[in-house]
């Protein structure tokens, strides 16, 4: 019997191919369980299809997701009429819409169980690579091979190297898993993971929430890699339970062949900044204490979820946030928005004087641009970009949504402990 | 795609770890039509900003490593493609990029060995696919690339992924 790696395995049973056939390097054709589109992209990928495969159905109808998340106001006419092209489209081809409000793609797969570990779903969202925290080979790709799979329910993939990262140690509150997903993405930027699969392991693993899980596997697309997996253990059974689905464990073979092993030490790790402008270059946070930050967005699919707000909670309670600072809050999903609700969290930010916005992309994508514009809107975000003239026209610091509520009460970048209330 | 050596001439862009936005900016997401996309290639790239008005018909872009890491920007594919780019050459590309590039045709040459090429701006060179190497014609000095995988080319050589699916 051969062994392999979680993503070969993957791969395998989603192939018809022997096993001698898997093997790093290698180009295969898979079936997708899975293809979805949002509303940036999705109308070229409906419009791909209809030029295309004109008078042809689908290949499973029950396959395809529509999830709008990158423009949740339609602040352009032509974001309306884009998202108006899915929903006639989905109509027609009887395929289910996450519409406005629903919140990010990615997220709505593991939350509302339409992708399960060992699946494989193609999106068009270069971080569905966040899927891999629960098992899934999640996908990002551009409308023509998303036309495609719409078509014929295959898609083609090469094979990548898997790299075994044992992250060894522990660290504490106020450090998050934000700090450990910039400490990681510098470790692994710079050891060179281009094209590259990551098996994440260590004790620490076990510890993280799915959420944790999710923020240390989003920042494998900055580094240039192609997935960063989290074996689907006992916890990520649980989870799905939650929503009523039953699913198996999977992980990889005990003696799977990877390219190489690296250690990584991570025992009291401290807050971790990413400066401009490029999302690898982490820094301690020491080194840019004192930045004057003006805009602040907690969100994004790395840090927008219900447990991001809270930790931000825990900072704002009962304090103010700058008056030089604007802070906007982008849960990401509507789920989230509920339960910051229940816990009383969104009050508590609302008083500190922070503002939400629907649930959605956030800035990383153009939909929310505004709330990070101008040219002396240095910003903070926990999101996972900060490439120059991304996100507006200033300088734009990644971190965790501890230290942008920090960094909101005092107008700079501070450390956490200098404004939590003992 | 249908030659076996693709001749042209260089256009020099050896910038590590270019990201989509800075290829098609993301303030720009709702233009599709190549010919409106075209004068936008590069324009948030530091030094590079006039490349999309410059004529940069027929020729091999070079990069450096990373190219394309990022989005899933279709356009970042489609705007080359515009400009007649014949090829693009980099020490590595965004695994996203490689397959949205091969999809529509945009041929990629990975050398891991790209600093050690000589090669300068409007050099006239000739990669040819079969044998993995690439020749600078100025200098007579050359390269070796890495194998283009033979789905990547049956994709290519079908036009783009949409052809071949059109028979699927």
């Amino acid at each position: 019997m051969a062994s392999f790696t979680l993503i070969e395995k993957i791969i395998k049973n989603h192939t018809n191919v022997s096993d001698n056939e898997i093997y790093s390097g290698n180009i295969l054709w898979i079936d997708v369980d899975l293809v979805t589109a949002r509303d940036y992209a999705g109308p070229q990928v409906i419009d791909l299809f209809q030029e295309h495969y004109s008078g042809s159905n689908t290949f499973n109808n029950e396959k395809i997701i529509f999830t709008p998340d990158c423009y949740p106001y339609g602040n352009d006419p032509k974001h309306a009429k884009d998202q108006e092209k899915i929903r006639v489209f989905a109509k027609e081809h009887n395929i289910e819409v996450t519409d406005l409000g629903s919140g990010i793609g990615s997220h709505l797969l593991f939350r509302r169980g339409f992708s399960k570990p060992g699946d494989i779903a193609f999106g068009a969202d270069s971080h569905y690579n966040i899927l891999g925290a629960l098992g899934i080979l999640g996908q990002g790709a551009g409308d023509v091979m998303l036309a495609f799979a719409m078509k014929t329910g295959k898609s083609w993939i090469k094979i990548p190297e898997t790299i075994k990262v044992v992250l060894k140690g522990d660290y504490e509150w106020p450090t998050t898993a934000k700090d450990l997903a910039l400490f990681v993405l510098k470790e692994l930027h710079e050891y060179g993971i281009t094209g590259k699969a990551v098996e994440f392991y260590g004790d620490i693993i076990d510890r993280l929430s799915i959420e944790e899980r999710v923020t240390l596997c989003s920042l494998i697309t900055e580094a240039s890699g192609v997935i960063g997996f989290v074996a689907a253990d006992q916890k990520t059974v649980d989870y799905y339970s939650n929503v009523g689905i039953n699913i198996e464990k999977i992980s990889a073979d005990a003696d799977a062949n990877y390219v190489s092993e690296l250690v990584i030490d991570i025992q009291d790790l401290g807050q971790y900044i990413a400066c401009p402008p490029h999302p690898h270059n982490v820094k301690k946070i020491k080194e840019v204490i004192g930045t004057p930050i003006y805009s602040i967005v907690i969100g994004s699919c790395t840090n927008g979820s219900a447990a991001d707000i809270h930790d931000a909670a825990i900072i704002l309670k009962g304090q103010k946030i700058n008056p030089n600072v604007r802070f906007g809050i982008v849960p990401a999903t509507r789920e989230d928005f509920v339960s910051i609700n229940l816990v009383g969290d969104m009050t508590t930010i609302l008083e500190a004087g922070g503002n939400f916005f629907g649930a959605g992309c956030s800035t990383c994508a153009k939909g929310q641009y505004g709330l990070t514009g101008g040219e002396t809107a240095v910003t903070l975000t926990t999101g996972n970009r900060n490439t120059q003239g991304k996100i507006g026209p200033a300088d734009v610091y990644l971190a965790s949504p501890v230290v942008a509520a920090a960094a909101a009460i005092k107008g700079k970048i501070v450390f956490p402990e200098e404004v939590i209330k003992k | 795609m249908s030659e076996e050596e693709v001749r042209a001439i260089v256009k020099l862009v050896m910038v590590d770890d270019i990201d989509t936005d800075q290829i098609f900016h993301q303030s720009l997401l709702t233009i599709h039509d190549p010919e409106e996309i075209k004068p936008h290639i590069f324009g948030n790239l530091d030094g590079y900003e006039n490349f999309g008005k410059e004529d940069n018909t027929g020729k091999i872009i070079l990069v450096g490593k990373n190219f394309g890491k990022g989005s899933t920007r279709q356009q970042a594919v489609t705007g080359f493609l515009a400009h007649g780019i014949k090829a693009i050459i980099g020490e590595s590309f965004g695994p996203i990029y490689y397959s949205n590039a091969v999809n529509s045709g945009l041929l990629l040459v990975e050398v891991p060995d790209i600093s050690k090429f000589d090669v300068k701006e409007n050099d006239k060179l000739e990669i040819n696919i079969n044998q993995s190497i690439i020749v600078n014609l100025s200098n007579n000095s050359s390269i070796k690339c890495a194998k283009i995988p033979q789905p990547v080319l049956d994709i290519m050589k079908a036009g783009g992924l949409l052809k071949l699916g059109e028979k699927m």
